[in-house]
């Protein structure tokens, strides 16, 4: 408003002392005798009225019009010179590039907000068992009651567990991972059903007719993607039970992996009263949706007052000095993956750093060629910051081009890295070139144009009129310039440094990691899940039984055996307190082990090595001496220095009368086994005969003489000629697990490699470019040096000196930088220390290698030059 | 812009300064005085000329008051401030460079 007045004063101003002039030449005009109605027509156009509109628009149009002649004139000189453009466009579109593809990751998994109603409400909330040292524990039955009647803050509370569920009652069953919830569940995360509806409030299936969700995948898959399947009745876990909705077709569960949540085919309420479970027996995943407004912090806050309730109510809470933690869903989801992802990410802009720093280059190189050009110009009235402009202008032109180029690139390495992506960027599947990734490309592009647009202009502004002039641009090499040139040739070695030690340790990372003894055999060897939940224990023992024997039977099969949980599974993993014959209760608290009921045939057929003692056998019956084997490293801490054989364990059974400790004799040691993660080892183990502690699924592993997939067939159809209502699920090879859980490292390590291998490159072609020019402007000295005797040889030493100094520079605060970054490494590294002396032995001979190569062809250009052509050139 | 030479840009701030470092006079009499001195090689059109006064008022170099003309009529008035008078030298020092260098160029190439 004020702008306007003022404006509108101004133009009032203007237009007064225009007509005032008209009015004096229209005077003049008359004294000269001209006819009155002649002169003031006269006087009127020159000073027209278009003259005071043009003057009083705020930033007149001049600029912007100068605008467009800055981009008219830089489009021409950027045509004139096709290699120069093509060259940096390349490097600029590799940059951009590289950063699109990782910055669409990076959006796609960690930035985009969880597809749920206002995702930012929706928390996790873990369960702290002090003494039992779990710090992200499940909550049971009793505590998830206490949470959803104590808290205040939160709109609604629901759980989740995973487990089997089989469809059967058609010729076709099929086992599926499914959700068993709080019938809120789907409300509390918002979830819109493609077809019927989610569960009612109290819709637990208790007494009355289970009902179930189907995934959108399975409804197509199984259903046949049939509407009229909604309200109708169908087999699931043995009861007959009613479909009420499909789940959308995007629809997924965001949890991080090490709360096996995975995904699911379909969604049922707990088929028990979840509320009258054991207080102690942990199992529910929770999941609060915030009331509008509240804060993480003030959930935690009223949490920690109901923990302190919880511990006061319950003496079982009050011995474990529980208590919960809130974080936020989406935050959860990705935490094991930010690391990893940051790191690509910062190494996509170190790769676009040193892209910068090579066109930085490219137009010092250019703009001295054109110092008379701008000489001029500058003579002709342009002001210095007209020129910069126009340099930058010129810049702004090369990161458009290269930007759209970069996008395409970028769209091309997503898809690439569609192809090797590990479970966990599951994600980046539905991510396309979205307004985010686009903003985020022109912002770099942007950036870039400022970065090394500066670089000539710095040089320009230092440029001495009238020397430049004289030289008639044939000018020797201003200080400021040769320093521009050094500095970023060092950083680009420096940079290029860092991420060759950066994907050195990764590399190195990952090769430790493929050669880790896992505890097992994984070639030749097939897997594949079974539920028996309709069986009666003792029906399941002896299915299981005839059923093994009859898996070795097969033709082609060397051993089998099966196991409850099967090792980098994602099966709600079952561990629990143990305590060792010997142990005082306090030395006990917070041993934790991982449980595994297993068959005789199990440990052998997985290649698992004995180290004491026996395997199970026939005789290790239900009514039998309860026995177990454990795992070395159980062995180790339970009986530091003595034999484990012989020694009793207590730790937690499945029997009929419910989950209770039993008292059980070790027979044998075996190597332990990494059950979670090739990496890391989490907890020592315990296995006992699946006779004495029976679960409804089982695991079975069938180490085969052939390539093992070909044996599923065969299975398949012996087990549909056993049991018709069975189905065969996850069927993979053990290979196949292994490589999924290799796959995040492979995955980091890939492409660390591919921008080291970039970075290189890039180095090499910008002391190239340096060093040539260098040469290029010297050939005049060199001359002068060979005609007054200096040997090619000294030639040749002399400009390898120059670029062995710029490299040696380089490696010296690359080494500096990578000593910090490798710091911030640390988490992703795995058998090597981040100073791993291997990386840095081989990093520093490629650099230097990469660096002699780039000043090579120059040096030898200045040495086998003639000294006459050079002198007159 | 046909017949008499378009001034070089740049240098229109330092002609106008110039002018009216002799006496104050209105936008009409600069461009006569422009003319007159230059014996008809520049002139001044109003659509350079007023800008120009305008972006040399913002600048401070000159100052616009209104006045009387020799035939009574209204005229607004430019008079040089003392930063104007600097400033003017300094186009001189720098149009002087150039000139010259320009000239050596010219003659180098010849």
């Amino acid at each position: 408003m004020f702008w306007f007045r003022k404006s509108r004063a101004r133009r009032q101003e203007i237009e007064a002392e225009l007509e005032a002039c008209r009015n004096l030449l229209a005077d003049r005009f008359i004294e000269q005798g001209v006819p009155p109605g002649e002169a003031r027509r006269r006087a009127s156009a020159e000073y027209s009225g278009r003259l005071a509109a043009q003057m009083s628009e705020p930033s007149s149009g001049t600029s912007v019009e100068s605008c467009l002649q800055d981009l008219r004139y830089a489009w021409r000189t950027l045509r004139k010179s096709p290699g120069f453009t093509f060259i940096a466009i390349l490097t600029l579109a590799l940059g951009i590039g590289v950063n699109t593809a990782i910055f669409s990751v990076v959006y796609a998994v960690l930035l985009r907000p969880l597809p749920y109603s206002h995702p930012e409400q929706l928390v996790l909330i873990w369960t702290k068992y002090q003494k039992l040292t779990i710090p992200r524990g499940p909550a049971s039955g009793p505590l998830l009651r206490e949470i959803q009647q104590r808290c205040r803050l939160f709109q609604d509370v629901a759980a989740i567990w995973t487990g089997n569920g089989t469809f059967t009652g058609d010729d076709n069953p099929e086992q599926v991972k499914t959700a068993f919830v709080t019938p809120n569940f789907p409300a509390v995360l918002g979830l819109k059903p493609a077809l019927g509806r989610v569960f009612l409030p109290k819709e637990e299936s208790l007494g009355g007719r289970p009902v179930i969700l189907l995934s959108h995948g399975l409804w197509q898959r199984h259903f046949g993607g049939d509407p009229r399947m909604i309200g109708r009745g169908v087999t699931f876990l043995d009861e007959s039970s009613t479909v009420v909705g499909v789940l959308p077709s995007d629809f997924q569960l965001y949890f991080s992996t090490d709360s096996n949540v995975g995904q699911v085919g379909a969604m049922t309420p707990f088929p028990y009263d979840i509320y009258r479970s054991p207080v102690t027996l942990y199992f529910l995943r929770v999941v609060a949706r915030l009331k509008p407004g509240v804060t993480v912090q003030q959930a935690q806050a009223d949490l920690d007052r109901v923990a302190a309730q919880v511990r006061a109510s319950y003496n079982e809470f009050g011995a474990e000095n529980l208590n919960f933690q809130v974080v936020s869903l989406q935050a959860d989801a990705t935490r094991e993956v930010r690391s990893a992802l940051i790191a690509l990410f910062a190494g996509a802009g170190f790769v676009l750093l040193i892209c910068c720093l090579n066109v930085a280059n490219l137009l010092l190189v250019r703009s001295s060629g054109r110092r008379k050009e701008i000489a001029v110009r500058a003579a002709l009235g342009a002001s210095g910051g007209r020129i910069v402009r126009q340099l930058f202008v010129e810049g702004l032109v090369l990161c458009v081009i290269a930007g759209l180029a970069g996008v395409g690139l970028g769209w091309a390495g997503l898809r690439a890295l569609l192809a090797i992506r590990p479970d966990y960027l599951s994600r980046i599947s539905g991510v396309g070139l979205n307004w985010p990734v686009l903003a985020f490309v022109a912002a770099i592009a942007f950036a870039s144009a400022l970065l090394f647009g500066l670089a000539p202009s710095i040089e320009s502004a230092k440029t001495n009129l009238t020397m430049a002039l004289r030289d008639g641009g044939r000018t020797t090499r201003t200080s400021a310039s040769r320093g521009i040139r050094a500095f970023s040739i060092v950083g680009e070695i420096a940079l290029g440094f860092v991420l060759v030690i950066g994907a050195g340790l990764l590399i190195r990372t990952n090769n430790k990691i493929q050669s880790v003894d896992p505890g097992f055999e994984a070639q030749r060897l097939l897997t594949f899940e079974l539920d028996l939940s309709s069986y009666n224990r003792t029906q399941r023992i002896q299915f299981v039984n005839e059923w093994e024997s009859k898996l070795r039977s097969l033709p082609g099969v060397e051993s089998a055996g099966a196991v409850t949980h099967l090792p980098l599974d994602d099966y709600p993993n079952w561990y629990g307190p143990y305590r060792g014959e010997g142990m005082t209760e306090n030395q006990a608290a917070g041993m934790l082990a991982d449980e595994r009921a297993s068959t005789p045939g199990y440990l052998r057929a997985m290649g698992t090595k004995l180290l004491a003692g026996r395997f199970f056998d026939d005789q290790d019956r239900v009514d039998g001496r309860q026995v177990v084997i454990v795992d070395d490293w159980l062995a180790a801490v339970t009986w530091p220095g003595q034999s484990a054989i012989g020694k009793k364990i207590e730790a937690e059974h499945f029997t009929p009368r419910g989950i209770v400790p039993v008292w059980a004799e070790v027979v044998g040691v075996v190597e332990h086994v990494r059950n979670h993660s090739l990496s890391k080892k989490l907890r020592p183990q315990i296995y006992i005969p699946y006779t004495q502690t029976t679960r409804d699924h089982l695991s079975f592993a069938v180490r085969t003489r052939l390539d093992p997939l070909s044996l599923a067939d065969t299975i398949r159809r012996a087990l549909h000629e056993r049991n018709r209502n069975l189905a065969l699920a996850k069927v993979r090879t053990m290979a196949n697990y292994v490589e999924h859980a290799a796959a995040p490292v492979r995955f980091t390590a890939v492409l660390a490699g591919i921008f080291a291998s970039l970075a290189l490159l890039l180095a090499a072609v910008g002391i190239y470019g340096v060093i040539s020019y260098s040469v290029s402007r010297r050939m005049h000295e060199m001359g002068v040096r060979m005609a007054l005797g200096a040997t090619s040889a000294d030639v040749l030493r002399l400009v390898m000196k120059e670029g062995l100094a710029l490299t040696g520079g380089g490696v010296f605060l690359g080494v500096i930088g990578a000593l910090a970054v490798s710091r911030a490494l640390q988490s992703l590294l795995y058998g090597i220390s981040a100073v791993d002396l291997v990386s840095y032995s081989v990093a520093i001979p490629v650099i230097a290698l990469a660096a002699l190569l780039g000043c090579w062809r120059p040096a030898q250009r200045a040495a086998s030059a003639n000294p006459v052509d050079a002198l007159r050139s | 812009m046909a017949e008499a030479s378009e001034i070089l840009q740049g240098t229109l701030d330092m002609l106008v300064l110039r002018t009216l470092a002799l006496a104050p006079m209105h936008g009409l009499g600069v461009s006569d005085r422009i003319r007159q001195i230059t014996r008809g090689v520049f002139v001044v059109k109003p659509g350079s000329l007023f800008p120009a006064l305008y972006r040399l008022e913002q600048n401070g170099w000159i100052q616009g008051h209104w006045g009387e003309s020799e035939n009574n009529r209204k005229a607004k008035y430019y008079t040089l401030t003392p930063s104007g008078r600097a400033q003017l030298s300094k186009e001189k020092r720098k149009w002087n460079k150039a000139f010259s260098a320009v000239n050596r160029l010219l003659e180098a190439e010849s």
